[in-house]
């Protein structure tokens, strides 16, 4: 095997920016190892200066076409606590099923497009179909379901139309919860095949390791396993969390020479956040069904491996899917009630925060007296990732150099792969030429 | 898309808007998707989908369709305005994807998949229209804002099966 490996996988295309990942190895001895990030979306900051408390949500919801309902929550948020405003029980198990629709979607798009190839040792989902056709038909499945119930409570698929600060604009009928609940309990058996599809191809995980610190919401009084409420915790922090208007100091973000995007540190020189975090520091709050699918894989609190977060995620996807079988019981038992929501302009500052897929999301807007906003500060998941990779890059390589430059960037790819990291969503223009 | 939730059966036709509408000309859809909508009684068989950059949301919002209508800002070699009606056979795409995350989409390969798993409409059109600007704004360029009706009435002839 040479001893020398140049890898630069470098892809910018002309506007969508992703990250790079550069390795130098000569005579076998590593030179160079980086992940570099050349984009930020920091420009929605900007873009909501000036604009009202009430159109704060449909601005940022087009910062991801994936976690657009996360952003319209963590903003939502954010300007329910700089304006006072309270929301009432029902709008808030409303949101939660919404926010859980985005975690299922997501996921299963991730274990599906972007992990399964890895995993079945495809270059992408499409040659996967040749080879588990009916796992991509299941994985669709089970995506199409979650589009659905995104649609259903948003109002839209993608950059949701129904939320506003104080509660919804309109929720579905009783008949429609119960549609979803039907739904659901078919997609739990989905679930079910996937992960044992993912289980027959676990042998090409890798087996890599690093001690990290974790961060993730953390939920008590009463305890849950968190997406939506709760405050801050990592797995250095002892059992003490941090509340949200305070997230400046856990993200501690700063500028490095490699990229144009922030990276964070809180504890240690780096953290990561997303599906394992939350198992991490949350596990035993899990559904039964989600815990079974975690012990199918032998993850257990405490693992170290990035690769596991798409188990995690599967893990995840099973809980958010039981928890909302059973949240739409308790919403129907109550009854569903018709709530007009009235709120008015005033000056205050407050902060959001909710778990996107990919890991925890802030956001924070400052108002005047008029309820037009005059700052704005969003911290994204995918950032506060970055140090970590680098800092897992910096370990991995050396562990696998040996296994020569073509092994060596495909397991780089797959460890960025499984952080499901969010480099280029803002824009999605097609780049075409015409067959003559 | 809700039928699958038995919410209301799915229209014979769909006009879906793909991109973002502060990455100016990038919102393009998005925008005929706006003025469609707010003229949406004149087409009862037709649904009008703001797509945004939702990606894989495609391949669901297509299928079982009998008429696919998908308008998109496209690099495609032509004067900055210019609309040009294809079918997805009679282009390959030169973008140019990392495979790092789930955030990237052609939506060329989202179709490609609906072909593979027999949920492809009976008929699928792609509108690809010429950026002039591709930068955050939240308005379109004066060259595109300029157009919008004529992009409106190429696109309504299609509006039939």
């Amino acid at each position: 095997m040479s001893k020398n490996i140049n890898i630069n996988v470098h892809h910018v295309t002309r506007v969508e920016g992703h990250g790079n990942i550069v390795v130098n190895a000569k005579n076998g001895k590593i030179e160079k190892v980086q992940w570099q990030v050349p984009e930020a979306p920091r420009f929605f900051e900007a873009m909501v200066r000036g604009r009202s408390y009430e159109d704060i949500q449909v601005i940022v919801s087009r910062i991801c076409g994936i976690c657009s309902i996360t952003h319209s929550f963590a903003a939502t948020k954010a300007v329910e606590a700089a304006l006072g405003i309270t929301v009432s029980e029902q709008a808030d198990a409303i949101r939660r099923l919404l926010h859980y629709s985005e975690q299922l979607q997501s996921h299963v798009l991730h274990i599906g497009y972007l992990a399964a190839p890895d995993f079945f040792a495809a270059p992408s989902v499409v040659p996967l179909v040749a080879k588990a056709p009916d796992a991509v038909k299941t994985i669709i499945r089970a995506h199409r379901v979650a589009n659905a119930w995104s649609d259903l409570i948003g109002g839209r698929t993608t950059h949701p139309v129904t939320i506003k600060p104080g509660g919804f604009t309109k929720i579905p009928t009783e008949k429609e919860f119960r549609q979803l609940q039907e739904t659901l309990k078919e997609t739990l058996k989905d679930l079910g095949t996937i992960a044992g599809v993912i289980l027959s191809v676990a042998g090409n995980i890798p087996n890599f390791q690093r001690d990290t610190e974790y961060v993730s919401l953390k939920q008590t009084n009463p305890s849950a396993y968190t997406f939506y409420h709760g405050d801050i915790v990592s797995n250095d922090s002892k059992g003490k969390t941090t509340p949200i208007k305070d997230w400046h100091k856990v993200t501690n973000e700063y500028v490095v020479a490699q990229s144009t995007a922030k990276w964070a540190k809180w504890h240690r020189d780096a953290y990561a956040v997303g599906a394992l975090a939350r198992f991490n520091n949350n596990a035993e709050l899990l559904t039964d069904g989600a815990k079974k699918v975690a012990k199918m894989f032998s993850l257990e609190k405490g693992c170290c491996n990035p690769f596991m977060n798409t188990v995690a995620q599967l893990a995840e996807a099973v809980h958010v899917v039981e928890t909302s079988i059973q949240m739409i019981d308790e919403l129907l038992t109550k009854g569903l009630k018709t709530e007009k929501v009235k709120t008015s302009p005033k000056a205050g500052k407050g902060s959001g925060c909710v778990e996107a897929p990919r890991g925890i999301l802030f956001h924070e807007y400052e108002f005047d007296k008029k309820g037009n906003c005059v700052a704005a500060d969003i911290c994204i998941p995918t950032n506060q990732n970055h140090a970590n990779i680098q800092k897992d890059f910096e370990k991995f390589v050396p562990e696998i150099i040996d296994q020569g430059e073509d092994a060596v960037r495909l397991k780089m790819e797959m460890l960025v792969r499984s952080y499901d990291p969010c480099v280029s969503c803002s824009t999605h223009m097609l780049d075409v030429q015409f067959i003559k | 898309m809700c039928s699958l939730l038995n919410k209301s059966p799915a229209r014979d036709i769909i006009v879906l808007g793909i991109g973002n509408p502060l990455m100016a000309d990038e919102g393009i859809g998005c925008r005929i998707i706006e003025c469609f909508l707010a003229q949406a009684e004149k087409y009862p068989s037709v649904d009008f989908v703001d797509a945004g950059t939702g990606g894989m949301s495609v391949l669901h919002l297509i299928a079982n369709r009998k008429k696919a209508i998908v308008i998109d800002c496209a690099y495609m070699e032509m004067e900055p305005g210019a609309i040009k009606k294809f079918q997805p056979e009679e282009i390959k795409t030169v973008k140019k994807l990392a495979h790092l995350s789930l955030h990237e989409t052609d939506i060329t390969k989202v179709i490609n998949l609906a072909k593979m798993f027999g949920q492809y409409p009976k008929q699928l059109i792609i509108f690809g229209i010429e950026p002039e600007i591709i930068e955050p704004q939240p308005a379109l360029s004066d060259t595109l804002n300029a157009k919008i009706n004529d992009y409106l009435a190429a696109i309504a002839e299609e509006l039939t099966i």
